[in-house]
């Protein structure tokens, strides 16, 4: 009687106190982070150990992760997740930077332009890919239409279906697709630099280029460097965009390493394959722990520079 | 090239020379960035044929309609344009309330667990294993029956987009002042009542933006609906049911309905973000720089 007294008391007072009352709306934060983190995570770890279809697991040990060292499908898609990372930031990020030192300025046209930089930022990856489908398409598409009417190409090109050009095409969707969105983060880090300092460099005589290899890119540093990890990040990551045009094709070619996982765990349309999901599982991890790796280098380099300058 | 720019007048001329040049680049990057958008919203009025036929003609010879309506009538649009709202919306409504309280408790209470759920929520942000996680998630939903309504695809999506939504979120209560809270707990709010009646509308302007950036997600939401819908058509949002026709049959001869159906997904969204694009290059910023 007495305890439950005290309970009830406790109870009453921790209400009042707003304990009970947090943790009630931090239940769906919890339950998030619980289903949809830890569950698949411990989950990820049992299957890497079996061989899954989706309807039978058989366990096969370290079996999965021999066959990985053999598989070159797996390791050339890794090569190409490089191959089009690097390519994708070679171009989007000095495209991004021009873009949002030019456009931080207020000029004629710059809210509209602006705006349509930042405009397939709103659009479906899975749609604008399937928009450039038809923009690459051999011989009713209008890029080589247009090519050829301007007599560049005297044949069509096979921009998806031909090994030599499908990365390409890949890289070029993927530059128009992101780099309004770091264009814009930049224009906010700019907008952070005072402008008194502009306006001494001006004093002192310094032009728009000087300005801004002296001013613009030392003060915007900090800003810069979680931009570039942002775009470093999400470009290893990418792989929704490869599905729609090229489904990893021609003969794996544009295969980057999480859609070659996801045509594992969940099949493709365009070739029915048996699933390997716990072969997949282990794909995965060995693919997240290279986007880590990746990320701790930039990190270390990052430092590097700043001690030197 | 190399001219004596002393004289004032000449300084101006070099100036306004440089700025059009510079216009120019940027008017020509940006006629090519919205090119593919204009492309597939015009083409979706050209008849097939015309589609069959290619060329550079940005504009249609002969103004049809017949694409729409037979993408919304045959190809099932006017089910998968309903389904993505439904899944745009409940993420949007999911986000705006577990964000907004989960915002408000970790600015406002110290409490043991707090960084462990912090930490844990930023943690499974960085670790991204792809697509795989889906697979112990759709098992789940099967399990528990929920893969035959929108409900698991709703909540999976704002459980994704959950940490950057609470941040944006955390980082705005925390320039609210306390003063605000202490003011009506005095009044006799409860901790409850503060949020509800006190903080949420001083929320509002980070509110926006976790209802644009999480409908914006939700309507753009591909690989999980795909794999939620693979075996059940009826459930499928526009991004899913207009790719799926790309490899249903032999692409060219369903061009013109592609192509509508392409416009019905995007056009939503873009009239969405016209009318609030600074609301959402705003919330863009605000999410990424917190997190």
């Amino acid at each position: 009687m007495n305890s439950n007294n005290s309970f009830g008391h406790r109870l009453k007072k921790s209400w009042d106190h707003g304990d009970i009352p947090m943790w009630l709306m931090l239940v769906p934060t919890i339950f998030f982070i619980l289903v949809m983190s830890v569950y698949p995570f411990t989950w990820l770890i049992r299957y890497v150990f079996y061989d899954y279809n989706g309807f039978k697991a058989y366990f096969v040990g370290f079996e999965n992760f021999k066959r990985m060292t053999g598989d070159g499908i797996y390791w050339k898609s890794v090569l190409h997740t490089f191959e089009y990372a690097i390519l994708k930031l070679l171009f989007l990020l000095p495209l991004s930077l021009v873009t949002a030192v030019l456009l931080q300025k207020r000029r004629f046209g710059s809210g509209l332009i602006q705006g349509i930089y930042f405009l397939p930022t709103v659009i479906s990856s899975a749609v604008y890919s399937l928009i450039w489908y038809f923009i690459f398409a051999t011989y009713n598409g209008v890029l080589n239409a247009f090519l050829q009417v301007i007599g560049i190409i005297n044949q069509p090109i096979d921009w998806l279906g031909s090994s030599k050009t499908a990365m390409t095409a890949v890289v070029i969707v993927a530059v128009w697709g992101g780099f309004g969105n770091y264009m814009i983060l930049l224009i906010s880090g700019l907008a952070g630099i005072p402008s008194d300092v502009y306006e001494s460099a001006q004093i002192d005589g310094a032009n728009g280029i000087q300005t801004f290899f002296k001013i613009t890119l030392p003060m915007l540093g900090p800003v810069l460097k979680v931009v570039i990890m942002l775009a470093i990040t999400t470009a290893f990551k990418d792989y929704e965009s490869i599905l729609v045009l090229t489904a990893g094709g021609p003969n794996n070619r544009t295969h980057v390493m999480f859609s070659y996982i996801f045509q594992m765990v969940f099949g493709t349309s365009r070739a029915a394959t048996q699933l390997q999901i716990g072969y997949g599982s282990v794909l995965s991890i060995i693919s997240a722990l290279i986007v880590g790796l990746i990320t701790i280098v930039y990190l270390k380099i990052s430092r590097k520079m700043d001690e030197i300058s | 090239m190399a001219k004596e720019t002393k004289g004032h007048s000449v300084e101006s001329r070099k100036t306004k020379l440089i700025n059009a040049a510079i216009f120019l680049l940027l008017a020509t990057l940006a006629f090519f960035t919205v090119y593919p958008v204009i492309y597939i919203l015009f083409g979706s009025f050209k008849t097939n044929n015309e589609l069959v036929r290619g060329g550079v003609n940005l504009l249609p010879q002969k103004f049809v309609m017949d694409n729409y309506i037979q993408a919304w009538e045959m190809a099932n649009f006017s089910r998968y344009t309903l389904n993505s709202l439904i899944i745009s919306f409940g993420v949007m409504a999911v986000s705006l309330t577990v964000s907004s309280m989960a915002g408000y408790v970790f600015s406002r209470k110290e409490f043991r667990l707090k960084s462990l759920i912090y930490n844990s929520m930023v943690m499974f942000m960085f670790i991204n294993v792809g697509s795989v996680a889906l697979r112990p998630l759709f098992e789940l939903a099967v399990k528990m029956n929920m893969n035959r309504s929108l409900i698991s695809i709703i909540l999976i999506s704002a459980g994704g987009g959950q940490a950057t939504y609470v941040f944006l979120i955390h980082g705005f209560m925390n320039s609210i002042p306390k003063e605000l809270d202490e003011a009506a707990k005095i009044d006799g709010c409860s901790f409850f009542g503060i949020y509800s009646k006190v903080i949420l509308p001083v929320l509002k302007p980070a509110l926006a933006s976790v209802a644009l950036l999480s409908f914006r997600g939700g309507w753009n939401e591909y690989i999980l609906p795909l794999i939620f819908t693979m075996t059940n058509e009826k459930l499928r949002p526009l991004t899913v049911g207009v790719v799926a026709l790309q490899n249903a049959g032999d692409g060219a001869a369903a061009w013109n309905i592609l192509f509508a159906g392409s416009a019905i997904a995007i056009v939503p969204i873009i009239l969405v973000y016209i009318a609030a694009s600074k609301q959402f290059m705003g919330g863009m910023t605000a999410g990424a720089v917190k997190g």
